[in-house]
């Protein structure tokens, strides 16, 4: 073997041994699996059709399927919309990409969704507060305030979001996660855990 | 303009079976609906069902919605549809909706009982299905 050769062979080993232990990392915390980077309404319907016929293969019942799908279009759809890192062109068919980072994995006989990405500092806050209150909610009062917010118009700068979040939540058996680290003056990294 | 008479789309994985016969006044959705741009595929059902509803292009409406599946801008867009129906039935239309979901669907059960509440003088009927 070359010299060239024999170096490639032995950083190709570090290569699968690095990735090797990620994986095995990733299946070690549950993670059926976890996509990071620009995300398109294409990888969206990709990603859902994946997971589907995953858990559908756990032989888990069809409520459950549903539910976590459900949370799942919706951390998605949320990312594609309110993500500050977006790529946006008119061409047609026209291009929109969002980065982001959304995760499915089951822990304890229960499946999570998690998803995260960078919003403005600004909405933050009001995203913060939003949350902070559903959180409080109980199931029949999460029912109501969907029910509510179907009849108003939306929110100024919503994309229907706000009734989003509320469906996550009816969908989750305990109170959704949350939480934000500043990264900048002007953003912030936010992240949503829902376990179904 | 020519008035629309019909919408009819096929189902995809993503969006529903649309049965849209504006001068019969029957109407029909049903399948999956978490569409990549709901206002878009909403928009113009709306706006014929607004239509229809307002030229009276039927003396009696029934809509029907038959889903498994429909993402929260689904569920805005099938608010809307609705108010537009009970703006009709109180203006003197004689409607009736159909909420068609499979028995053991709760989801779907809780879904059409939560819009049933909106209703006074449309008829809303809920049909479990086996």
């Amino acid at each position: 073997m070359s010299e060239a050769a024999e170096a490639q062979a032995a950083s190709s080993t570090l290569i699968a041994e690095e990735v090797l232990g990620f994986q095995r990392n990733m299946t070690r915390r549950g993670i059926i699996f976890s996509f990071t980077g620009y995300i398109s309404e294409g990888i969206l319907k990709a990603l859902g059709d994946a997971l589907r016929q995953k858990i559908r293969l756990e032989s888990t019942d069809t409520k459950t399927v549903n539910r976590v799908f459900s949370v799942f279009v919706e951390q998605v759809q949320n990312i594609i919309r309110y993500s500050a890192e977006r790529i946006e062109h008119d061409d047609e068919p026209p291009v929109e990409l969002s980065s982001g980072m959304i995760t499915v994995g089951s822990e304890n006989g229960r499946f999570f969704v998690i998803c995260g990405n960078v919003i403005g500092r600004k909405d933050a806050d009001t995203l913060a507060a939003r949350l902070r209150e559903l959180a409080a909610m109980d199931s029949d009062e999460l029912r109501r305030f969907y029910k509510e917010k179907l009849r108003e118009p939306p929110d100024e700068g919503s994309k229907g979001g706000s009734i989003g979040l509320i469906e996550i939540a009816r969908r989750a058996s305990e109170p959704i996660q949350f939480d934000f680290q500043h990264i900048s003056d002007a953003q912030s990294y936010f992240v949503l855990k829902a376990y179904i | 303009m020519a008035v629309v008479e019909t919408i009819e789309h096929e189902a995809t994985d993503r969006t529903p079976a649309v049965q849209f016969d504006f001068a019969a006044g029957q109407y029909r959705l049903s399948g999956e609906s978490y569409p990549e741009d709901a206002a878009n595929f909403y928009g113009p059902l709306t706006q014929g069902l607004r239509q229809a509803i307002e030229d009276r292009a039927s003396d009696e409406v029934e809509f029907t919605v038959e889903m498994i599946y429909f993402n929260s801008s689904t569920a805005k867009a099938l608010m809307n549809m609705f108010q537009i129906l009970e703006d009709g039935a109180e203006a003197g239309l004689k409607v009736r909706i159909n909420w068609c979901y499979h028995e053991d669907d709760e989801t779907m059960e809780e879904f059409g009982e939560d819009f049933s509440e909106d209703f006074e003088h449309a008829d809303y009927r809920m049909c479990p299905l086996t």
